[in-house]
């Protein structure tokens, strides 16, 4: 049952992903915007987890953090190089 | 032919909306509305007859959208489903075994137009053939069919928008609130189109028909409607209410404890979450920790601290669990559900934290 259900939402699931993504990314170049980057990486790490796509939670809620602390003026990794690998693991999945 | 109605819910990347079905095929099934989706757009559409036959969400695509034309036929999109379902067939067998109730049928029909009541008696009676076999009784507007409800029993009661006074939405989200009525089917009618949809089914009808009324099809639902008798008397469901700000992760959340048997109530916002919370008398409450007008974790320890809940309330998210463990202890919930775990898991604790509530 659970199966079905993963496979009834999946679709719905990748799509909204590369939306979320792509926000993020247009987010990742402006400091001011890396809010709206956090608020879809979060969600985008949620709907992953409830799905059983176990290896987009870690990466998703990875960028989340890099996003809130670059917002907040901290030096870190890249925002895109993480951005680029979950886009690598949602095109995967179909 | 007969057709049933059944209520459907379009869900698209970019949002979602309720409306009703008809033609329901193992491969596809056409949906009333006056979205415009492109051919070949996906979508998940959930389908269910409340409180007779268990909602089912499957993944289709539309084939072609339907402009209205002559009486009877409405606009919509015809959706071809992805791929076949056994409880697709399931749902299809329970629409033909369903066919005929020996019990009589009560029904209040609450309309303050005097024609449309003569049209819909003389319907019926043509259609159930018997006059036995179906009691229909009138109410002209909202104050009226309370009182009714007071004193009757009723098998289905069948609401329009536009009453004198209180309008439909108004009598049906006091219904609702009221313990011995919330279980009745209710049908929403209007010529109000979109705007007397959304209203009627937020205030917690169970289908919304456009008029004019194809009585056929209205009386072919009533007949499958009428055997809620023997579910009206089952042990209650354990209701789980679940606040989230992603649609999609509301529409799993609820896909997974249905299939386990819970009854799900789902709230996107605030607004939606506090009027569910008024008439859905709750069993659990999932709060997500990160909404966009305030924390979970604040709203949760609220409904625990300030308005009192007693039921379990748990914080629902994504985050470390050892950092979602201190907010719900800070803010002195009952605990926390790891959203990373899964819908098995979810449904798991679900089941333990009930059953320790019990």
């Amino acid at each position: 049952m659970i199966e079905d259900i993963r496979g009834t939402f999946l679709h719905r699931f990748t799509s909204l992903a590369r939306t979320r993504l792509a926000k993020s990314r247009e987010a990742a170049g402006d400091p001011a915007l890396l809010g709206t980057a956090v608020r879809e990486l979060h969600s985008l790490a949620g709907e992953a987890g409830l799905l059983g796509i176990s290896d987009v939670v870690p990466l998703a809620r990875r960028g989340e953090d890099l996003a809130r602390k670059l917002g907040s003026g901290e030096p870190g990794e890249s925002l895109v190089a993480i951005l680029d690998e979950l886009d690598q693991i949602i095109a995967q999945l179909g | 032919m007969d057709r049933f109605i059944l209520r459907a819910e379009i869900q698209t990347a970019r949002g979602s909306v309720v409306s009703y079905a008809y033609d329901l095929t193992p491969r596809s099934v056409f949906v009333v509305t006056d979205w415009h989706l492109p051919i070949d757009s996906r979508v998940t559409v959930r389908l269910s007859l409340p409180r007779v036959l268990e909602p089912i969400e499957v993944a289709a695509h539309v084939t072609s959208n339907r402009v209205a034309g002559a009486p009877g036929e409405l606009g919509g999109v015809i959706l071809e489903f992805d791929s076949a379902r056994p409880s697709l067939d399931a749902m299809l067998a329970s629409l033909t075994e369903r066919r005929h109730s020996g019990a009589p049928y009560r029904v209040l029909l609450v309309e303050d137009n005097g024609l449309t009541r003569d049209v819909f008696a003389y319907s019926a009676g043509r259609y159930f053939g018997t006059p036995e076999s179906i009691s229909i009784e009138h109410a002209e507007h909202a104050e009226r069919a309370w009182e009714l409800l007071a004193t009757q029993r009723y098998d289905i009661v069948i609401v329009d928008y536009f009453l004198p006074n209180a309008d439909g939405a108004s009598l049906i989200t006091k219904l609702r609130a009221d313990k011995r009525l919330r279980g009745v089917p209710v049908v929403a009618i209007s010529i109000g189109g979109h705007a007397a949809r959304d209203a009627t089914m937020a205030a917690g009808a169970d289908v919304f028909v456009d008029k004019p009324l194809v009585f056929k099809d209205l009386f072919a639902t009533l007949q499958l409607l009428a055997h809620l008798a023997p579910q009206e008397t089952a042990a209650p469901r354990p209701t789980i209410l679940v606040l989230d700000d992603s649609a999609l992760a509301l529409a799993v959340t609820r896909a997974a404890l249905e299939s386990a048997g819970f009854s799900v109530e789902i709230a996107e916002d605030l607004g939606a979450f506090e009027r569910a919370r008024a008439t859905c008398d709750p069993d659990l409450i999932l709060v997500d920790l990160q909404m966009p007008e305030a924390y979970g974790d604040d709203i949760a320890a609220m409904l625990v601290g300030t308005k009192a809940v007693d039921v379990p309330v748990f914080l629902f998210s994504s985050v470390d669990e050892e950092e979602l463990a201190r907010r719900s202890h800070e803010a002195r919930v009952s605990g926390y559900i790891w959203k990373g775990a899964g819908m098995n898991e979810l449904v798991r604790r679900c089941k333990e934290i009930l059953e320790h509530a019990a």
